[in-house]
């Protein structure tokens, strides 16, 4: 054999395997997910999902309503509103964002691929006040819902405002942004410079790649919880009524509670609180503090997407197990404190539909664990989702201000409750 | 100063090997002419050096430089030494130079085990383990006369090869210098490249492909629910999931690894220099000793050569044991625990060693009693895979000491 041939048997394979991989990542092709993947993506809080845009952006062009938060999501009863959504045949189904340690930070990421499609469009915020600790975002947590994808789109959007330069600033403390064009261009934002053309030529290929990826793997490995969701369903009166829903929640919530005295979902009571943690835990919570907390800021970073969206979002505050937070020690002092401080953020900027449960910790078969909402917790947000969804959309506009990214409100203390029944005295704000 | 510095760590993703390869063209292009571009070799080699400890790795590019000068004195100290006419060829001498040899890595072992915050410097750098493995093997050659003379800049080139700087294969000096001293045949050069690209391709299968899965995709997972139900369980905190864990973990070293190691032998072969492989099929070993012909071969080779051997030599010379069986058993002792304390200072590693001296030795005892009943025990093709089979799972049990994850898992840290 002489030599010419012999390298192109060696190099010609090569050759055709890098020409087919470029190809292939940079064709853009097209796809389309059919309804029941949808529907198993929306329930199934998985990663990909989460840091994926096509399917959300299919799913949010139906009849799904994004519902962002975190843990608790996953707490399927049947009360969930995933599983209310479904039996009732309701206008919406509710697509699930979110799981344990995705703050506001890696919400405002994973809301940047969808901005078109949510443009005057309702959403749901379950608010986790664990979220605000003195850290804010964990750094571990966010590795696992950090999305290159959208990060690298929001760098295309971004612009030299304080909003833009502190998201870009967040970001770059997060130890998942390794190196490369979407790093470079995180710092170029962040210290308010312009990305050149050939940061936005590597930038839209970058986005193309991971669109790619996008496609051909978000519906791979997509947690299947349709099966479950179709049992829960089952146990639910054929027609809604308050009290029928009351009474299922009840007897669902006191098998399942039947194994400690703390009101604690069995399973989560035996796998997460053995009697070595139980006891750790004692008083262990007297110092937690979350009103001081960068969360606040990074919480700005989502009211700023929504207000660019004008979406219509309903947030929802929930509570903390009465006799958890009597055993860990934590204040409800303190707790109530860090809700108003929210409050304050939210409705002086116009975002005035809360639905605050945070003194409701004690009702009971309210939570499903510690810091959980279950059965009467999430029949009681369902009061509120219900007229929130059936009232027409309208685009919603808001008033932001720029006050809520500093230091200064990041660090404050003794923000005064507001009343949130009396409408007159928010409009006047 | 904010320079934005670009910071390349050897094979970490698939960009690095788009650089590389621009890089390496001019190299390969004279190879394929009959010629050594030794020039350039050291430019390319030195940037991507560069590359590795530059930027928020600088204090380990100095400690590279620091521990170079002082491994370079103290080799051509003792070359001195030994080839002055009529050189006395101290024994204590040669011992002086291995204990200064090994001294840095020493040091790094047990700094990097000192509580958090109380070292207030960066200690060691990436591959100190593998450069020091390099030197001690030249060192103890010199005393041997099997190494008459060094030459400074080949020398040099030996320690930093760049291919193999972060984990090895390790090289020996005087296959190198062969290499080196040469351009391959055109003929010799295309079977190299042929070579070069087969096991770069089996490597990206090996690290990024099989190895992601094992040990970025499904890892994770199953170190979660063994945690979680471990904990849950409580008494020694055992369920099925630390048993996959065990297998999960070892298809994840072996492909981590041996993907790796192909990657340092590919760029290798394209620099026209035969680095020897480092995995050969190691799950087929019908013995935990063949097990070591197989796995990390050119550290366990270079264990046997440079301790094990060394200690039977010795020990033979001062007639320290009557009992030959006794002997290697303690000669194998003594090499798994100095591999299990350069694993690192902790129980687990000091753990692994003892697991395997022990493996190795109840081994030694089964081999000499099949010898003797030859005719009482079957020997077919069952009892071939059978074999295989035990010694798969002591390998793979072993892999689980090695992962730190029952420290993990009965003490929370690892």
């Amino acid at each position: 054999m002489n030599n010419k041939r012999r390298l192109w048997q060696i190099f010609g394979p090569v050759l055709c395997a890098f020409i087919l991989l470029v190809a292939v990542f940079l064709f853009p092709w097209e796809r389309t997910f059919s309804k029941d993947t949808i529907y198993e993506a929306a329930n199934s809080q998985t990663n990909t999902v989460f840091k994926g845009v096509k399917l959300k952006q299919e799913a949010f062009k139906g009849e799904y309503v994004p519902f962002y938060g975190s843990s608790e999501l996953s707490r399927m009863d049947p009360l969930h509103p995933s599983i209310i959504a479904d039996k009732y045949n309701r206008n919406y189904r509710p697509f699930l964002l979110g799981g344990p340690g995705s703050q506001s930070l890696a919400q405002f990421i994973g809301m940047q691929g969808t901005s078109k499609e949510l443009k005057n469009k309702k959403a749901v915020v379950i608010i986790s006040p664990q979220w605000f600790t003195k850290q804010g975002q964990d750094p571990q947590a966010f590795d696992l819902y950090y999305s290159p994808l959208q990060t690298a789109m929001f760098l295309l959007k971004a612009k030299n405002s304080v909003a833009d330069r502190y998201a870009a600033k967040r970001i770059l403390d997060m130890p998942s942004v390794k190196s490369g064009v979407i790093k470079d261009g995180l710092k170029k934002v962040a210290n308010g410079e312009k990305l050149s053309g050939w940061d936005r030529f590597l930038l839209e290929n970058k986005v193309r790649v991971l669109t790619n990826e996008d496609n051909f793997f978000s519906t791979f490995q997509v947690r299947d919880r349709i099966e479950k969701i179709k049992k829960r369903e089952k146990l639910l009166p054929d027609d809604y009524s308050v009290k029928a829903l009351k009474k299922v929640a009840d007897e669902q919530a006191e098998i399942h509670t039947n194994s400690n005295n703390l009101g604690i979902d069995n399973t989560f009571y035996r796998n997460r609180l053995p009697k070595k943690v139980l006891k750790k835990l004692k008083g262990s919570q007297k110092n937690f503090d979350y009103t001081k907390s960068p969360e606040y800021a990074d919480f700005e970073l989502m009211l700023t997407q929504f207000a660019k969206q004008h979406t219509n979002v309903l947030f929802v505050i929930p509570p903390i197990n009465a006799k958890w937070m009597k055993y860990t020690g934590l204040s409800s002092k303190m707790y109530q404190e860090s809700v108003a401080k929210m409050e304050r953020q939210l409705t002086s900027q116009g975002f005035e539909n809360i639905l605050d449960l945070s003194k409701d910790g004690a009702q009971k078969y309210f939570m499903q664990d510690t810091i959980h909402l279950g059965w009467n917790g999430w029949l009681a947000m369902d009061q509120a989702v219900r007229p929130f969804m059936e009232l027409p959309n309208r685009p919603y506009n808001y008033d932001l201000d720029n006050y809520y990214f500093s230091k200064k409100w990041q660090n404050k203390t003794g923000v005064k409750s507001i009343n949130l029944a009396n409408k007159n005295y928010l409009k006047d704000k | 100063m904010n320079f934005n510095f670009i910071n390349l760590q050897p094979y970490s993703n698939p960009q690095y090997f788009i650089y590389l390869m621009i890089a390496l063209i001019p190299m390969i292009l004279g190879l394929y002419f009959g010629k050594r571009l030794k020039i350039y070799e050291a430019i390319f080699s030195l940037v991507f050096l560069f590359l590795i400890f530059d930027g928020s790795h600088w204090q380990q590019g100095v400690n590279l430089i620091l521990y170079l000068v002082f491994e370079l004195l103290l080799t051509f100290a003792y070359q001195r030494y030994r080839t002055r006419k009529g050189s006395p060829n101290k024994t204590w001498i040669f011992c002086l130079a291995v204990i200064l040899a090994i001294l840095p890595l020493t040091a790094v072992k047990i700094l990097t085990v000192m509580p958090v915050g109380s070292v207030p410097f960066v200690v060691g750098f990436l591959g100190i383990s593998y450069i020091t493995f390099k030197n001690v093997q030249v060192i103890m050659e010199i005393r041997d006369g099997a190494i008459k003379k060094i030459e400074p800049g080949t020398y040099i080139r030996f320690l930093l090869f760049f291919p193999t700087i972060s984990s090895g294969p390790i090289d020996r000096y005087r296959r190198f210098k062969k290499d080196f001293d040469k351009a391959p045949s055109r003929d010799q050069y295309i079977t190299d490249l042929q070579y070069a690209v087969r096991y770069l391709f089996q490597g990206f299968l090996y690290k990024f492909i099989l190895g992601w899965f094992f040990g970025t995709y499904w890892l994770p997972k199953i170190s979660q629910q063994a945690l979680l139900i471990g904990n849950a369980n409580g008494g020694l905190k055992l369920s099925w999931w630390v048993v996959a864990y065990m297998y999960c973990y070892t298809m994840y070293l072996f492909f981590d690894f041996a993907g790796y190691s192909l990657f340092a032998v590919s760029i290798s072969y394209f620099m026209g220099i035969h680095t020897p492989m480092n995995f050969n099929k190691p799950f087929i070993s019908k013995n935990i000793k063949d097990f070591w012909n197989r796995w990390h071969m050119t550290l366990s080779f270079w264990f046997r050569d440079y301790i094990y051997m060394r200690f039977t030599f010795f020990a033979m010379k001062k007639k320290l044991f009557k009992n030959r069986i006794r002997l290697s058993q303690v000669a194998y002792l003594l090499l798994f625990l100095i591999m299990g304390f350069w694993h690192g200072l902790t129980w687990y590693y000091i753990a692994y060693g003892l697991y395997q001296a022990l493996a190795i030795i109840i081994n030694d005892y089964w081999l000499r009693f099949k010898r003797k009943h030859k005719d009482k025990i079957p020997s077919n093709k069952f009892t071939k895979w059978f074999a295989i089979f035990i010694t798969f799972q002591v390998v793979c049990f072993g892999m689980l000491i090695f992962s730190g994850f029952l420290s993990q898992l009965w003490f929370g840290w690892q």
